[in-house]
């Protein structure tokens, strides 16, 4: 447990220690900082990791001392061991893109990505519900100073951003009060026994998952998604698509698989899974039709996360535990796509001088390393072998195939992965336009568009460690 | 209807009702507004909810502190971003209808 405390703190206390420095530090020291600071937290989360898989049981932690009840708990298990070094490799990835790429980046995000990286530790580690409401909050608030660090024109969209993410807070929180006046506890391993399914609890969920599926921009509240992760910067961008989607959905799973009692799991879990399917092919069609490079990256997200919901839904529907298993490489495997797809693009727009989707012609012979990377990124999404995103469908599909009444579940991923296919395929198609090449409007920036390329091929390494990935979150030896 | 049963119904009026204001409403500082009265909904369903034992529960006080702390500092956050964001749509505008 003191290691994951330790990646916890390490962040939380850099993040602190920068915004106590000021103006005093030059930026390029302030990032050397972070980086080195991220690095012991990704080795710190990695120690976690080991220790939670040869635990092979939660470990938990009572904070100061109280017993057990009166106390807000962490818990240590090897998901949320495998989150922390996620979040850490994540934060590592794109703070040396942000660091080493020309563009460079604001200050104020060095300071900014510290408490990112601090409140999602802390939302993997809460065993609360009001302790998860805390680390909502403070991811939210993070997130939309850090889209509006983009300038003046991003102020609009991260106001819309701040407003609905706090209105989601509310609904989430007014659905802790009424669970905790029906049975007088927070801590979700105490209240798990003891919840029914009678009004009060059906009315708790419901409000708590309306408010997560909106942070978490699950269909159909995705909206506000696109013009916020498309107007900030691109270091961004990547972070808020690969990281920050990601937590509520963690609390949302912990909602309906931990604490709802199982007889209503299995009444909304057909729900979310069709949710996810439309998710799947509306969120595809829109990135199919968008004009600009980031809108298309962030309507992918849209429909990337529709897979995970229909994971959820498919678990919680059949309460297999081989689903809880694809939700995890889903995500793992989008996070580490979706910062590459997020990076490669920004590096194309500012080498290209255009943020529209035509602009792309000839870009396999002007921009080569970033346009490599948006299509092996891509291939992960589309789910092509052996990638990360292959993996997790993999898993996914296993149990809809061995029944045939569960075959129509199979459309809805395959018309997912047609469209992903099409959406990624037309920005290729695009960029092998000989015929009229865009040509570059500054010289490239190759240390940026190799780092674009450095998650893409992690996610395709994923494939590699899949058998270890998958004992890990089955909670086996490894 | 017991005082603790009005009080009650009157929070998740007050949340719904400035649902629907945050729903239909354009102007940002009004769908701020909206926001915080459904924040003060969410804090009379949880004070009235600790009344009910003859000693008020002080988990549930605890909360709405923690509650309010988190409401005051992130409106303040979304004043200065509304702000700054309307003055920036004034100088985009490019003259026509810009007060003198």
């Amino acid at each position: 447990m003191n290691f994951a405390l330790l990646s916890l703190a390490i962040p939380l206390f850099c993040g602190l220690l920068l915004l106590l420095s000021g103006r005093a530090l030059r930026t390029r020291t302030t990032g050397f900082i972070v980086i080195v600071s991220t690095v012991a937290s990704l080795v710190a989360a990695w120690f976690a990791l080991q220790e939670a898989a040869a635990a092979g049981a939660d470990i938990m932690l009572n904070l100061g001392g109280w017993e057990t009840g009166l106390a807000i708990r962490l818990r240590l298990s090897s998901l949320s061991a495998l989150l922390l070094v996620f979040t850490a490799l994540m934060h590592l990835l794109i703070g040396l893109y942000a660091g080493l790429s020309r563009d460079g980046i604001k200050r104020d995000y060095w300071a900014l990505s510290c408490f990112l990286h601090g409140s999602l530790a802390a939302l993997w580690l809460s065993a609360d519900l009001f302790n998860l409401y805390i680390t909502l909050e403070l991811l939210g608030l993070t997130a939309v100073a850090m889209v509006a660090l983009a300038g003046p024109k991003a102020y609009k969209p991260a106001a819309n951003y701040l407003i609905l993410s706090l209105a989601a807070s509310l609904f989430y929180l007014l659905g802790v009060a009424l669970l905790y006046g029906r049975y007088g506890e927070l801590d979700v391993l105490l209240l798990a026994p003891r919840t029914q399914a009678d009004v009060i609890t059906r009315l708790a969920l419901l409000l708590m998952t309306t408010g997560l599926m909106l942070k978490a921009a699950l269909w159909p509240l995705h909206l506000w998604l696109p013009p916020a992760h498309a107007s900030a910067p691109t270091a961004v961008s990547a972070l808020l698509s690969g990281l920050v989607v990601k937590g509520p959905l963690f609390i949302l799973w912990v909602l309906w698989s931990e604490v709802a009692p199982p007889t209503l799991a299995q009444q909304i879990g057909p729900v979310l899974a069709i949710a996810g399917m439309i998710a799947l092919t509306a969120g595809g069609l829109s990135a199919m039709r968008s004009p600009h490079i980031k809108t298309l990256v962030a309507y992918s997200t849209v429909a990337q996360l529709g897979y995970a919901l229909m994971a959820l839904g498919l678990l919680l529907t059949w309460q297999l535990p081989q689903m809880h298993i694809a939700l995890w490489l889903f995500v793992i495997a989008h996070g580490l796509a979706k910062a590459s797809l997020f990076l490669a693009a920004g590096e194309m727009q500012s080498s290209l001088g255009t943020k529209r989707v035509d602009g792309l012609r000839g870009a396999t012979q002007t921009v080569p390393v970033a346009m490599f990377a948006f299509a092996v990124a891509g291939g992960s999404l589309i789910g092509l072998p052996p990638s990360g995103g292959f993996l997790a469908k993999w898993v996914l599909l296993e149990p809809i195939l061995s029944e045939p009444g569960n075959w129509p579940w199979a459309m809805g991923v395959l018309l997912g992965t047609l469209v992903s296919a099409a959406y990624i395929f037309r920005i290729v198609a695009i960029s092998f336009d000989r015929a009229q090449i865009n040509p570059l409007d500054i010289n490239p920036d190759r240390v940026g568009h190799w780092l674009a390329l450095l998650p893409a091929l992690m996610v395709w390494g994923m494939a590699l460690s899949g058998e270890w990935l998958i004992r890990l979150l089955a909670g086996g030896p490894v | 209807m017991n005082a603790i049963e009005l009080y009650l119904t009157l929070g998740i009026a007050v949340f719904l009702l400035s649902l629907h204001g945050l729903m239909t409403l354009y102007d940002p500082i009004r769908r701020l507004i909206a926001v915080n009265l459904m924040g003060a909904g969410t804090f009379l369903v949880m004070v009235s909810l600790a009344r009910r034992s003859e000693v008020p529960d002080p988990v549930l006080h605890a909360l709405v502190v923690t509650g309010l702390v988190v409401a005051i500092s992130a409106t303040a956050f979304a004043l200065r971003l509304i702000i700054a964001g309307s003055k920036n749509d004034k100088t985009d505008s490019g003259g026509g209808n810009r007060k003198p």
